[in-house]
């Protein structure tokens, strides 16, 4: 990640940006998510709210910030097009139909951004450039369940993202996706990516296929977790894991050794074998080295450190062999409502797509 | 109208063990001049350990990649077509392999758009593939001339399917197989291009419109002779064997011909 972004003196008015925001349900702080874009200080965009159904109570909150904001252009687009079984692709396909300009920005209804965010994004387009995504930060968690997905999202899933990048395989996260519709539709758009769990990360793959890069932008973009219950958290990281596996079972397969305490494990009695010491100073230095580290890049991405930080980084690193366990004894996930069946490469089957009853 | 059309019609890509992306290949064959090509990626058996092992080091197609690739064989198809007047066609190369020679296949499966299974047999993979409209050629049938893994599957049962492949491969890459020549099979000549500096090699070249009907009735009907394409600066071996040959469109015999090193080809890029 570079600190600045390459082309902060860009004529932003000469890329206007169509932010496409996929919404169901009033969750924790999605007003104030959702009036962060209304605030955006950038020249030429609109936004286009998606509501799969009517009766969304998504629903009367966008009206109500469309009428606070006449002078924002905004829309909210009501219905959704099966064009596969991925529910939040569904629910996009009229929104990006209908998006005015070429540049999409697909934006989760979690995420609450600075004035400035969408200059620092577009100031990362170049040639050769597919698409751009960011780091997600966890922000302003207040329940035990929201501070574990901060640190979870602020350690483990920062460091992950960062070193895919750095060995070429880069991980696009939904949450804050930049790119063309007209390189899109050169995989087809996202309609194709309607038979993917992770449309997210096949945007990326596709854009590799293409050639293009894949950039994730300077700054981190925040999530606002708030009081976010323990089973969100649990079942959020069994869908993220699943994928994870689905996609690259190789490297799930031994992603236990690249926790802190496997390692720890490993490398304490290596070292008590080869210089014949007693492996607990090791296996505790190891810890508290590891801790320090991630201590600090919680600091710098979610900006915040609170006096419970060391205690939910363990809980973190405890939980996540039984959370390991748990991806690699299923391949099901829960996600808007539905059960889906991940199948090898992230595609899902398409006679799992129902609602779950 | 009917011209002189070169073609290569084997070419990997970055969704297999290829190198180059589909963009790079169409930009790469279309800048040269040539007037077809059929992108190939290997499609690999999903039970057997080879096919496990090129999925996880993601060197075949598979269910889930499948989609993007068509996707994108079909865009940069017309954006070759409207940029260089060449005809891409999709393709995969349903590669059977095996610890044996003799039990390893791989099928060229031109024309197609959906997805057939590596896991049947020869016989009942050639016959889907006709059955979908498309053209089954028998990649590198004999020894390659090259250290690699072989395929000698098709050829030891040549007799069983020679009314049913469509086309067998001649030459592949900078080598020219006698006993392909001599065989009185259907031919094809093609590079198997894995990498930017292997576009030196046996290439076709068909008398046809720039169209994929007309490309597949030309191979049918073997109205096609074969040329070895040599980048200029580009010292990759070529086999000593085999002179410059050409199958006469209204015979069976196969001659040398001294025009057939042409002036009617494009001339490769300095």
């Amino acid at each position: 990640m570079n600190c600045q972004p390459p082309h902060l003196d860009a004529p932003f008015g000469l890329f206007p940006v169509s932010i496409l925001k996929p919404l169901k349900g009033a969750e924790n702080g999605i007003k104030e998510n959702i009036r962060s874009f209304f605030d955006l200080d950038y020249p030429h965009f609109e936004l286009l709210f998606s509501i799969a159904e009517n009766s969304d109570p998504a629903k009367h909150l966008v009206r109500e910030l469309i009428q606070q904001y006449p002078h924002v252009k905004a829309k909210l687009i009501v219905g959704q097009i099966e064009a596969g079984p991925n529910p939040k692709v569904n629910n996009l396909i009229k929104s990006y139909e209908a998006a005015s300009h070429d540049l999409i920005l697909i934006s989760d209804s979690n995420i609450r951004v600075e004035a400035n965010y969408l200059k620092r994004l577009v100031a990362h387009l170049d040639n050769g450039v597919g698409v751009i995504t960011a780091i997600v930060a966890g922000r302003n968690a207040e329940t035990f369940g929201g501070k574990l997905e901060s640190t979870y999202l602020n350690t483990f899933y920062a460091r992950w993202m960062v070193l895919a990048a750095r060995f070429g395989n880069p991980c696009v996260v939904g949450k804050s996706m930049l790119f063309s519709r007209k390189t899109a539709e050169r995989f087809g758009g996202i309609k194709t990516l309607a038979r993917y769990l992770a449309e997210d990360y096949m945007t990326g793959v596709a854009m590799l296929r293409l050639g293009l890069r894949v950039i994730i932008m300077s700054d981190p973009v925040p999530q606002f977790i708030g009081s976010y219950p323990m089973r969100d958290f649990w079942s959020r990281h069994l869908r993220w894991g699943r994928i994870r596996k689905s996609q690259a079972e190789l490297a799930f397969a031994i992603e236990p050794l690249f926790g802190c305490f496997v390692s720890g494990i490993a490398g304490s009695w290596a070292t008590s074998q080869l210089f014949d010491c007693s492996w607990a100073p090791v296996l505790f230095l190891h810890l508290v080295f590891w801790c320090i580290n991630d201590l600090i890049l919680q600091m710098r991405i979610g900006k915040e450190l609170s006096l419970s930080a060391p205690l939910m980084w363990l809980t973190r690193e405890t939980l996540s062999f039984p959370m390991w366990l748990h991806i690699a004894l299923g391949k099901t996930v829960m996600w808007r409502g539905r059960k889906l069946v991940l199948q090898p490469g992230g595609l899902l089957d398409p006679k799992w797509g129902q609602a779950d009853a | 109208m009917k011209q002189l059309v070169l073609g290569d019609f084997h070419i990997h890509s970055t969704f297999s063990d290829g190198k180059l992306t589909i963009p790079e290949i169409v930009d790469l064959y279309g800048s040269l001049g040539f007037g077809a090509i059929a992108i190939t990626d290997h499609l690999c058996e999903s039970h057997s350990m080879i096919g496990k092992a090129a999925r996880y080091i993601g060197h075949t197609l598979t269910p889930a990649s499948f989609p993007l690739y068509i996707e994108i064989l079909k865009s940069e198809a017309d954006r070759a077509m409207k940029q260089y007047q060449m005809v891409v066609i999709p393709g995969v190369e349903i590669s059977k392999n095996s610890i044996s020679n003799h039990r390893s296949a791989h099928i060229l499966a031109l024309g197609i758009t959906q997805w057939i299974s590596a896991d049947k047999d020869a016989l009942e993979i050639v016959r889907e593939i006709k059955s979908l409209g498309g053209l089954s050629v028998a990649a590198h049938p004999v020894w390659t001339r090259k250290r690699e893994k072989q395929s000698y599957h098709l050829w030891d049962r040549r007799e069983e399917l020679k009314s049913e492949i469509d086309a067998w491969e001649v030459a592949s890459g900078p080598y020219f197989f006698d006993e392909v020549l001599h065989s009185g099979l259907p031919m094809i000549a093609s590079s198997d291009l894995h990498h930017r500096n292997q576009i030196t090699s046996w290439k076709s070249v068909l008398h046809c419109k720039r169209t994929q009907a007309d490309v597949f009735m030309a191979i049918r009907n073997q109205e096609l002779s074969f040329q070895f394409y040599q980048e200029v600066n580009n010292d990759y071996p070529r086999s000593t064997n085999a002179p410059h040959l050409v199958r006469s469109p209204n015979s069976d015999t196969l001659r040398n011909s001294p025009h057939n090193q042409g002036d009617e080809l494009p001339t490769p890029a300095p």
